[in-house]
């Protein structure tokens, strides 16, 4: 199974939100990292088809996604970044409804629903309104909607945003158990939830994918590019103006400071074991400052 | 569950427009109740005048015209001309209503045998007028001209449908105008707008667009089933309206008098061409009214495909509905410049008065088509484009973006 992104752009107007994207991706997690507006949920409309490209195509083995059409459609599990609800439906409404858009037969969407249900913490809430449920709840509604084919291509937007912690990792477990032989997109701004999942992360900025590499990968490219120095918190105030901060511990009433930099930035700064939240600051913060953007 | 089973009630069984049908049921039975109630006074009253009329009823009778025209001049003197205003004003008098009703009576036959005037704008009727007209073309040597043809049919179909005999069948006339008159359409057509309009466009107010477009039946079988639904909500609609004015019609008096009379004997109908009896039209209406709310209910399926709020469809569906009503409802000289406009637009072929109570028929590559023949077909060809025209829609629809 392969998915094929063939010079997709989109232009909403005279203004570009993809630029020209092409990529290839087979089974496996992938995560996309980028800040807003980086056009991340355009291309995830894209590949979930409910959105087309001003130019370009989506290839599923080969052949372009709207000839497909429906098979195609058959395949794909979509989270949007927006779950909505019809005012009536139950948890069980919703993910009955969904299953028969998807076309699914009733004995396995019901023992599907049944299984996702308890996986996600939702089998008690499953006769309330979902109009009634909690930003985390919905969102967990909508993680077993998209799951609920066994879809050979999952789309996810934005999958963990409401969920505490303990749901999070719940989450990334549940992704993790899922993601063999299939593919996996999954499109966030928290780095954490594809930092130990995903098997190549593509960091996404102004309408282009800017680098696909592993998580390992990314964390290398900063060896040396992560200090930590210790300041009072006064000089801290001036200071972070005028370098990228990762983070901010305090220590017996100074601050120990995260400090992405290529050089060392203060003379007394110890180089800090990067992680690939640093490898996102410096290519979305630090480089473009550099650069002047 | 299947997609038409929730389609249907995210259109109809919710608990929203559930309260809705309620409410409209209790409207349109109060419609019923009303105009029956406006026809004639209590229960006694009716029933006095049907006792009179069994003794009027049937074929023309010069010495009972004589009577009741002068029964009429005394009234219309003081209430003037109009038929309904006589016998809201004298409801208690059966003997004075009958009277009126059987002046209207004598004036049909009149009309049956002499016709409209010649220099009348409407389409020829009377069986002297038709053979007039004939005489004329024939004399020019056009007997082979369609025109002869049409005028020929006429006067065939007008000789076997004989004169018209007198009924005694108000309620039943009360209950065709119910379904026929333009009232009607804005009671029945405007609720029914916003019962409909909510079909595609609530997918994109609430958010919903996401799933169902990228669902393998996102694009294909759910529309198959939201049109299936349209049809099922505008058949229930349509279908209250009819059983409220019917059953609350004819309660007050429990009387179905005049059932297998002619519908010639019906005043609105007295043109019509079709041999049918009353309980025969009240059926076709029926049939007639569920199939253009099932057209017009398309129609609004179409706009609420392409549109991104059910304010917004409802706006532009009633803005369609009214430009048909006000056209129709223009004078003589603008209605006949529209010429089809009028006749298919949405205000003629939903009354049933104006399709199956004249004689007006379409010369079609030289073919004689009568009026409902050609409505079912227009309006055949407007479903059928409203229905594309929602696949194709929903075939390249996309998610709200920017």
């Amino acid at each position: 199974m392969e998915l094929q992104l063939e010079a997709v752009t989109k232009s909403y107007k005279s203004k570009q939100v993809l630029k020209g994207i092409s990529l290839t991706m087979g089974a496996g997690v992938y995560g996309l990292l980028g800040p807003n507006g980086a056009g991340k949920t355009t291309l995830i409309r894209i590949l979930a088809d409910v959105l087309r490209p001003t130019n370009g195509r989506v290839l599923y083995d080969g052949k372009d996604i709207r000839t497909v059409g429906d098979e195609y459609r058959a395949k794909i599990g979509y989270l949007p970044q927006d779950v909505r609800f019809y005012g009536d439906f139950t948890g069980r409404d919703y993910l009955e409804y969904s299953a028969a858009l998807k076309g699914m037969e009733k004995a396995r969407a019901k023992k599907r629903i049944e299984e996702l249900a308890r996986s996600v913490g939702l089998w008690d809430d499953l006769k309330r309104k979902c109009a009634a449920y909690s930003g985390g709840m919905q969102r967990r509604l909508g993680i077993a909607q998209a799951l609920l084919d066994d879809p050979e291509i999952l789309i996810l937007d934005e999958p963990t945003s409401g969920l505490d912690p303990y749901e999070r990792i719940k989450f990334r477990n549940i992704i993790s158990a899922y993601a063999e032989d299939r593919l996996v997109l999954l499109s966030t701004h928290i780095v954490s939830d594809v930092e130990h999942i995903a098997a190549r992360i593509m960091m996404m900025e102004y309408g282009t994918i800017q680098h696909i590499r592993t998580g390992g990968a990314y964390v290398q490219m900063m060896e040396g590019k992560v200090w930590l120095e210790e300041m009072p918190a006064e000089q801290l105030i001036a200071y972070q103006n005028r370098a990228v901060i990762s983070n901010v511990r305090a220590k017996g009433g100074r601050m120990e400071v995260r400090i992405i930099s290529d050089t060392k930035p203060v003379p007394d700064a110890v180089q800090a074991v990067p992680t690939l939240e640093d490898a996102y600051l410096y290519l979305f913060n630090y480089l473009p400052e550099r650069a002047g953007r | 569950m299947s997609l038409f089973r929730f389609e249907l009630r995210k259109l109809l069984l919710n608990r929203k427009t559930l309260l809705l049908l309620l409410c409209l049921f209790v409207l349109y039975s109060v419609v019923g109740l009303t105009s029956t109630v406006f026809l004639i006074g209590g229960n006694d009253s009716y029933r006095a005048y049907e006792d009179l009329a069994a003794g009027w009823e049937g074929p023309f009778d010069s010495e009972k015209a004589a009577e009741a025209e002068k029964i009429y001049q005394e009234v219309s003197a003081r209430y003037g001309t109009d038929a309904r205003m006589i016998a809201r004003s004298v409801k208690d008098r059966p003997e004075i209503i009958l009277a009126v009703n059987y002046h209207a009576y004598a004036e049909r036959v009149e009309e049956y045998w002499n016709g409209t005037p010649p220099e009348s704008a409407e389409e020829p009727y009377g069986i002297a007028l038709l053979q007039g007209k004939l005489a004329e073309l024939k004399r020019q040597g056009k007997q082979d001209a369609s025109d002869y043809r049409e005028l020929s049919a006429a006067l065939e179909r007008l000789e076997k449908l004989g004169e018209p005999e007198f009924v005694g069948a108000l309620l039943w006339e009360n209950l065709f105008n119910n379904w026929g008159e333009h009232m009607m359409q804005f009671l029945l057509f405007v609720p029914l707008t916003f019962v409909i309009a909510p079909v595609f466009a609530v997918e994109c107010s609430s958010g919903m667009d996401n799933l169902i477009l990228s669902a393998r039946y996102g694009r294909r079988k759910i529309v198959t089933a939201k049109l299936l639904s349209v049809l099922a909500a505008s058949a229930v609609v349509v279908a209250l309206y009819l059983a409220a004015t019917f059953l609350f019609g004819f309660l007050p008096h429990g009387s179905f008098h005049g059932w297998d009379a002619a519908i010639q004997s019906i005043p609105t109908y007295a043109r019509s061409m079709f041999p049918w009896k009353v309980w025969q039209l009240a059926a076709v209406g029926a049939a007639w009214l569920i199939f253009t709310g099932a057209v017009y209910s398309l129609v609004i399926c179409l706009i609420s495909s392409r549109m991104k709020s059910r304010m917004g469809t409802a706006g532009v569906s009633l803005a369609i509905l009214f430009v048909n009503v006000g056209l129709a409802a223009m004078g003589d000289t603008v209605t006949q410049r529209l010429g089809a406009l009028v006749d298919f637009g949405l205000a003629n072929v939903t009354l049933m008065k104006e399709v199956f109570g004249g004689y007006k028929g379409f010369n079609v590559f030289g073919m004689y088509v009568s009026y409902p023949v050609m409505a079912a077909f227009v309006l055949g060809v407007v479903s059928a484009f409203a229905v594309l025209g929602v696949y194709r829609g929903q075939r390249s629809r996309t998610v709200q973006s920017m």
